[in-house]
């Protein structure tokens, strides 16, 4: 039962503090206790804990335009933060979890800004049958946690440019999105800012439980085991390299011949690669080919690896761009 | 009889895995009826290597279903000797026979006797589930 609830607004906005601070928060919370976190991240796509990061997102856009890739802990598909969004998370001991309750502090939040709010299937809250809030969850060893976006005024034109399928063909296990028809919660309520949603949250957490709420402070959090998971969420490794490999496949006409390019990936890096071309320079693919075994599949170190070759520099980059774009 | 069926063989862990000791000698590990009822339909499994070794009360893989993450907790330590791939390809097969086809590991225990003495009975992990909800 539930005896003590608390909350905790993060003042950062860098996804991978973000997240880091909800699993130190999921791993210290206490029995009979509730935390609502609440917290924004700047230009973000969060993908699922088993999802392919190429295929779900255009990374090389996304980090062009200074945009961040993150790997949640919980399951389901890619999302898109920005600061119009807000994020909710519900974290507590797994006998304490009660998912109904968790729910009706949002819809209670929506309820008292005149919001009619609609649950769709398990996870997703709706309002005229589109999408503002997608829920997922994550269960560790007695603790769990329940959590969300809230879309009050995203960029959805940005939202459509990271958050579309690869050119490329790509065979890849791991978890697929699904496509939502989304809503901003200013369309229903005009003038709602993430400030007011956060004030009203916070009321119907204390609303629902029964309990007035208790607030936490950074000072007594453990600055190096946040650092610690920062650091994992930010590495290549973590985002890339996890271990359900894929195949890539593209072809493009270039002027100068067409090119077909074929990548066995695995932990993010290129295990395996075959390029063909009609062009007439036929010394290239193959040295190509070489070049890129054992690359990241990554911009950046596939840029310095092409640049090793002996080649016209317009056709390496003509090469990169079909790799990365 | 319960609404979650229980094997008589396996032995059962609070985290819901039962862990047994095939007739082929092999020792394998899997979720319950009563997990797989709660995840609802299993779409992924990440499941550790042959050889990398797995520790009694410590994440070793984990499940995902309806946007769900949960954590697999070894009932048992020991060497990971087989991973059923057919699980891997086929996620959701532990839905369909947690006890047989849809097992998820093998492993070469490393002190097999005291850890199982310490899990639950066909009879006590019943007992536990009627605690459950």
């Amino acid at each position: 039962m539930i005896t003590k609830i608390q909350t905790y607004i993060s003042q950062a906005v860098n996804p991978y503090h973000n997240l880091a601070v909800e699993q130190y928060l999921l791993e210290h919370v206490e029995k009979g206790c509730c935390i609502l976190y609440l917290w924004q991240n700047q230009r973000t796509v969060v993908i699922g804990s088993n999802q392919n990061a190429w295929k779900e997102c255009r990374v090389t856009a996304l980090e062009q335009d200074g945009g961040f890739l993150a790997r949640r802990l919980s399951g389901g598909g890619a999302v898109f933060h920005d600061l119009g969004n807000l994020n909710f998370t519900f974290l507590v001991r797994e006998e304490d979890y009660d998912l109904e309750r968790q729910l009706q502090v949002i819809g209670t939040a929506c309820r008292n800004l005149g919001i009619q709010v609609e649950k769709s299937g398990r996870n997703d809250l709706t309002v005229d049958g589109r999408k503002f809030s997608g829920n997922a969850f994550y269960h560790s060893n007695g603790y769990a946690y329940h959590h969300g976006t809230l879309l009050v005024q995203v960029d959805t034109e940005m939202m459509g440019k990271y958050l579309v399928p690869s050119k490329a063909k790509l065979e890849s296990k791991g978890v697929k999105s699904v496509k939502s028809r989304v809503i901003n919660l200013r369309e229903v309520a005009p003038g709602l800012t993430i400030d007011c949603l956060k004030k009203e949250l916070l009321s119907a957490f204390s609303q629902v439980y029964c309990l007035e709420p208790e607030s936490l402070s950074a000072d007594a959090f453990d600055e190096e085991i946040i650092e610690q998971y920062f650091r994992r969420n930010q590495s290549y490794e973590w985002k890339y390299g996890r271990k359900i490999p894929f195949t890539w496949e593209r072809d493009k006409r270039f002027p100068w011949g067409e090119v077909q390019i074929q990548c066995e990936v695995n932990q993010g890096i290129i295990e395996d690669i075959l390029i063909y071309t009609d062009a007439v320079d036929c010394e290239f693919p193959a040295a190509a080919a070489n070049v890129l075994q054992g690359c990241r599949f990554y911009r950046e170190d596939l840029e310095i690896r092409l640049a090793r070759l002996k080649m016209e520099e317009s056709m390496k980059r003509d090469i990169l761009e079909l790799l990365t774009e | 009889m319960g609404k979650y069926e229980v094997k008589l063989f396996p032995s059962y862990s609070e985290d819901n895995l039962w862990v047994r000791k095939m007739p082929d000698g092999s020792y394998k590990i899997g979720i319950t009826d009563f997990a797989q009822q709660q995840l609802g339909e299993v779409n992924y499994i990440d499941l550790p290597e042959e050889g990398d070794s797995i520790t009694k009360g410590e994440v070793f893989g984990s499940i995902e279903s309806s946007k769900a993450v949960s954590d697999l907790i070894a009932p048992v330590s020991g060497t990971v000797s087989e991973v059923n791939e057919e699980a891997i390809d086929d996620p959701a097969i532990t839905n369909r026979s947690c006890y047989d086809n849809g097992w998820l590991i093998a492993i070469e225990p490393d002190n097999w006797d005291a850890e199982v003495a310490e899990l639950m009975s066909a009879d006590a992990y019943k007992a536990f589930l009627e605690t459950q909800e």
